[in-house]
C-alpha cells in the first residue's frame, strides 16, 4: 500500500466545473491515493492556481485517467480535461495568439486523446508529453496554415519574462532539470531555444523577429540543443 | 558519433520545436513510419522538451471546447450521450432526405412533428434554415434541463478563415447575445438560460473564432425562431 496524499486543486474555469474537480480520486491501481480536492479559492487568483498545479503529481493523475479514457471512461475524459486543459490551452494560445485557432487546437488535441487513449505508450514518455504534444503539433499546423498576420492576443516583452519563465520551470520537478541546462547555456542560445518553443516560430521567422541572419539562426540553435541534450544526460 | 544520425537527431529536435518549414514538416512526417530512428529521436526530445511548455503560465480555456467535445463524443457514443435521444434519426441524417425537401416550412412541420410525436420531454423547437434556400441547417431543441441543444442536419459550407456562429434574440431585445461557434460537424450544447418562446436563432458568418466585438459582423446566412412543440 502507498501513502496518502492531499492534493488542493483550486477551480480551474468555470465555478460549475469544480465539482467534477471535487470529485475524489482513488487510482487504486497506482501505488499512492490520490485526494483530489477543490479549495474555496475563487478563480482568477492565478498565482495560486498556478503554483497548486506545480505541486501536483501529474504525470501519474494523467496517465492512471488516460488509461480509464482508452477504457470509454467519460467522467475520466472529463477529470483529465479540466486537468490539463488549462495547460493545453496556455501552449496553444501562446503559439496562435488567436483566442478561436487556439481553441480548434485544444479542442482536435482532446478529440484524438478520447480516440486514441489506447495509443498512449508510457514507455515512450509521459502522459503529459503526449496531450502537450498533441496540443503543440496542432496549434502550429493551424497558424502554418492560416498565417500569424491577424493581429491577436498581445504577449509581453521576451527579456521581461524569461527568468519568470526560468523560475516557472524549474518549480516544477518534470522541469527541474530542464530548467537548470537552460540556465547554463549562453544567453543567446538559451533565448532562441525558449522562443521557438513557447511561441512556435520557424527559423526563418526567429531569424526576422531576432534580425539576426538565417544561418547564425540555425546553428546557434543546433549547438543550444546539443549543449542541452549533453547536459540533460549528464 | 558520426555526422549522420547527429543530423538526424537535430531534424528530430527541430521537428519537435516547430523550427521546420511546412514542407520541411511534411517530409519529416513522412519519413516518420518508415525510419524508426527518427521516430525514437522524436520521442526523446519530446520528453526532454515538453516540460517546457511549464513556462508558458496556464490558461482558463473558453468553456465552448468542452461543449463541443460533449456535443461530438454525444453524438458518437450513444450509450452514454447526454444527448443520444435528441439526435436526428437515421433517416433525417441521410442528405438525401433534406435535399428532396423543397420548402423550410415543409421541413419545419415535418421536423416538428417528429419531434412532437417521439420527444415528448422536449418544450421548444426551432429548424435554423438559410435565410435565402429550402434545406434545413440545424435543429434547436431545448432539453429538459434548460440547455439549447444544437444539431447539424444538412450540410453548411463555410468559407476558409471563417466561422459560423449562433446568437440568440430574445423578444423585443435589440441586441442579440453569442451562443458560440458552431463546429463543423457534431453539435453544439448552451447551457444558457434564455427566454425560449419566440426566441430567435441566427448564424452569423464571423472571422474564424468568432465575432471579435460581441455582436454579428457578419451576413446572417440562417435564421430560425424556437417554438412550443407541445
Amino acid at each position: 500500500m502507498g501513502q496518502a496524499g492531499r492534493i488542493v486543486v483550486p477551480p480551474l474555469q468555470a465555478p460549475g466545473i469544480s465539482a467534477f474537480c471535487r470529485a475524489t480520486l482513488d487510482f487504486s491501481a497506482s501505488r499512492a491515493i490520490y485526494v483530489v480536492k477543490t479549495s474555496g479559492r475563487p478563480p482568477g487568483a492565478p498565482e495560486h492556481q498556478e503554483a497548486a498545479l506545480n505541486e501536483t503529481p501529474m504525470p501519474v493523475a494523467w496517465e492512471a485517467l488516460l488509461s480509464r479514457c482508452a477504457g470509454g471512461d467519460k467522467a475520466a475524459f472529463r477529470q483529465l480535461y479540466d486537468l490539463s486543459a488549462p495547460r493545453l490551452y496556455a501552449v496553444a494560445l501562446r503559439i496562435t495568439r488567436q483566442p478561436g485557432l487556439a481553441a480548434d487546437a485544444v479542442h482536435d488535441a482532446f478529440l484524438q486523446v478520447w480516440q486514441h487513449a489506447d495509443r498512449f505508450d508510457a514507455d515512450r514518455g509521459s502522459a503529459e508529453t503526449w496531450l502537450i504534444s498533441l496540443a503543440r503539433y496542432r496549434a502550429l499546423d493551424l497558424i502554418r496554415r492560416q498565417g500569424r498576420e491577424i493581429a491577436g492576443v498581445e504577449m509581453p516583452e521576451r527579456a521581461d519574462e524569461e527568468p519568470d519563465q526560468l523560475e516557472r520551470l524549474m518549480r516544477q520537478r518534470e522541469g527541474a532539470a530542464l530548467g537548470r541546462c537552460l540556465d547554463r547555456l549562453e544567453a543567446d542560445k538559451r533565448q532562441l531555444v525558449m522562443l521557438a518553443f513557447t511561441d512556435g516560430l520557424t527559423h526563418a521567422e526567429l531569424s526576422t523577429r531576432l534580425k539576426t541572419p538565417l544561418g547564425t539562426v540555425k546553428s546557434w540553435i543546433r549547438r543550444g540543443l546539443q549543449d542541452l541534450r549533453r547536459c540533460l544526460e549528464a | 558519433m558520426s555526422a549522420e544520425p547527429d543530423d538526424l537527431d537535430m531534424r528530430a529536435a527541430e521537428y519537435v520545436l516547430g523550427l521546420l518549414s511546412p514542407a520541411e514538416t511534411d517530409a519529416v512526417r513522412r519519413e516518420l513510419g518508415r525510419n524508426p530512428a527518427l521516430t525514437q529521436a522524436i520521442a526523446e526530445w519530446e520528453a526532454r522538451l515538453m516540460p517546457l511548455a511549464a513556462a508558458v503560465p496556464s490558461e482558463t480555456p473558453p468553456g465552448l471546447i468542452w461543449q463541443r467535445l460533449e456535443a461530438e463524443l454525444g453524438v458518437r457514443d450513444s450509450a452514454q450521450a447526454s444527448i443520444a435521444p435528441l439526435r436526428p434519426r437515421p433517416m433525417l441524417r441521410r442528405v438525401g432526405f433534406w435535399q428532396g425537401t423543397t420548402a423550410a416550412a415543409a421541413a419545419l412541420a415535418a421536423c416538428l412533428a417528429l419531434l412532437w410525436l417521439r420527444t415528448p420531454a422536449v418544450h421548444y423547437a426551432a429548424v435554423i434554415a438559410p435565410t435565402q434556400g429550402p434545406a434545413a441547417a440545424w435543429l434547436a431543441e431545448t432539453r429538459p434541463d434548460g440547455a439549447l441543444v444544437v444539431t447539424v442536419l444538412g450540410q453548411t459550407a463555410r468559407p476558409a478563415g471563417k466561422d459560423l456562429e449562433l446568437w440568440a434574440l430574445a423578444a423585443g431585445a435589440t441586441r442579440p447575445v453569442s451562443l458560440g461557434v458552431l463546429p463543423a460537424s457534431g453539435g453544439l450544447v448552451v447551457a444558457a438560460n434564455l427566454p425560449r418562446d419566440r426566441l430567435q436563432l441566427m448564424v452569423s458568418l464571423e472571422p474564424a473564432g468568432g465575432s471579435p466585438s460581441g455582436q454579428p459582423t457578419g451576413p446572417v446566412l440562417y435564421a430560425g425562431t424556437l417554438t412550443r412543440t407541445e
